[in-house]
């Protein structure tokens, strides 16, 4: 052991600690943005907003009384044909089914 | 072999590791890691945005009243809608308003057949802009119109009003 100076030990293993420490952070960090993208390519691909809008429709006309069927035509076909989706609606539009695909949505709303 | 003649180094250690570890952290967590995938999130808000203008412009102002989307396009109003729909979209609460660009167009079912869509720009040469090719996302709104300008066989009819969102 002559020449060998180990009195700094303590600070060498922490230097090991540490970098291993920054490494997990940077894994960490790495992951993250994956996280952010799946999480948005999720919201987006969710058609929310879709669903929303074709139910306030039906029931906005509906509510006015201005509900007819050449109406529940338009709704039906705009959204297979601008937006990829199958829309079906009961002529007292008490039966809304929605799919796009990914998502499948079903309303039956009652006392209509 | 063992003695503790070293505590003070060995505190220090430990005391320069923790903030050292601190610091990375801090590090980290203020710098927002962007990568090219990270436009989605762009595009989910922008796209939330685009669909929030929308319904506001898709509310009557009060009930049995039409709501302004319905009035612009019974109206074939573009530069009112286009006014309406920029303001909305470049609003900010402090600073320059934001540099929202938009194209929009007008879906309807051809009643004389059935089975074709019809379309008609709903754009004005002030508001909107052409599209080019840009990172755009594509909101919807389905309107009831009362009177379609378009078409003069149909009196009512539910038309979809298609708004391309871009940021310039």
């Amino acid at each position: 052991m002559a020449g060998l100076n180990d009195d700094a030990q303590w600070i060498v293993m922490l230097g090991f600690i540490i970098s291993i420490l920054i490494l997990f952070l940077a894994l960490i960090v790495n992951q993250s943005a994956l996280v952010g993208q799946t999480t948005a390519e999720s919201v987006l691909e969710f058609p929310k907003t879709s669903i929303q809008d074709t139910r306030n429709e039906l029931m906005t006309l509906k509510d006015s009384g201005l509900l007819k069927s050449s109406l529940i035509d338009d709704i039906e076909f705009l959204s297979m044909v601008r937006r990829g989706a199958v829309v079906s609606v009961n002529t007292s539009a008490t039966y809304i089914h929605y799919n796009d695909g990914v998502t499948t949505y079903n309303e039956t709303i009652g006392g209509g | 072999m063992v003695d503790d003649s070293g505590q003070l180094y060995t505190i220090e250690g430990i005391a320069a590791a923790i903030l050292m570890i601190f610091t990375a952290y801090l590090a980290v967590n203020t710098a927002v890691v962007y990568t090219p995938q990270d436009v989605h999130i762009i595009d989910m808000q922008l796209e939330q945005l685009g669909n929030d203008a929308l319904v506001v412009l898709d509310t009557p102002p009060s009930e049995s009243e039409k709501s302004p989307l319905q009035d612009y396009i019974e109206r074939d109003k573009p530069e009112w809608f286009g006014n309406n729909f920029t303001r909305l979209m470049n609003a900010t609460t402090s600073g320059n308003p934001d540099k929202i660009k938009y194209t929009a167009t007008v879906y309807y079912r051809d009643i004389a057949d059935p089975t074709n869509v019809r379309t008609h720009p709903f754009t004005n040469s002030t508001t909107s802009s052409r599209y080019y090719r840009e990172n755009a996302v594509n909101v919807s709104r389905l309107v009831y119109v009362n009177d379609n300008p378009y078409d003069a066989i149909v009196d009512d009819q539910v038309v979809l009003l298609e708004v391309m969102v871009w940021r310039d």
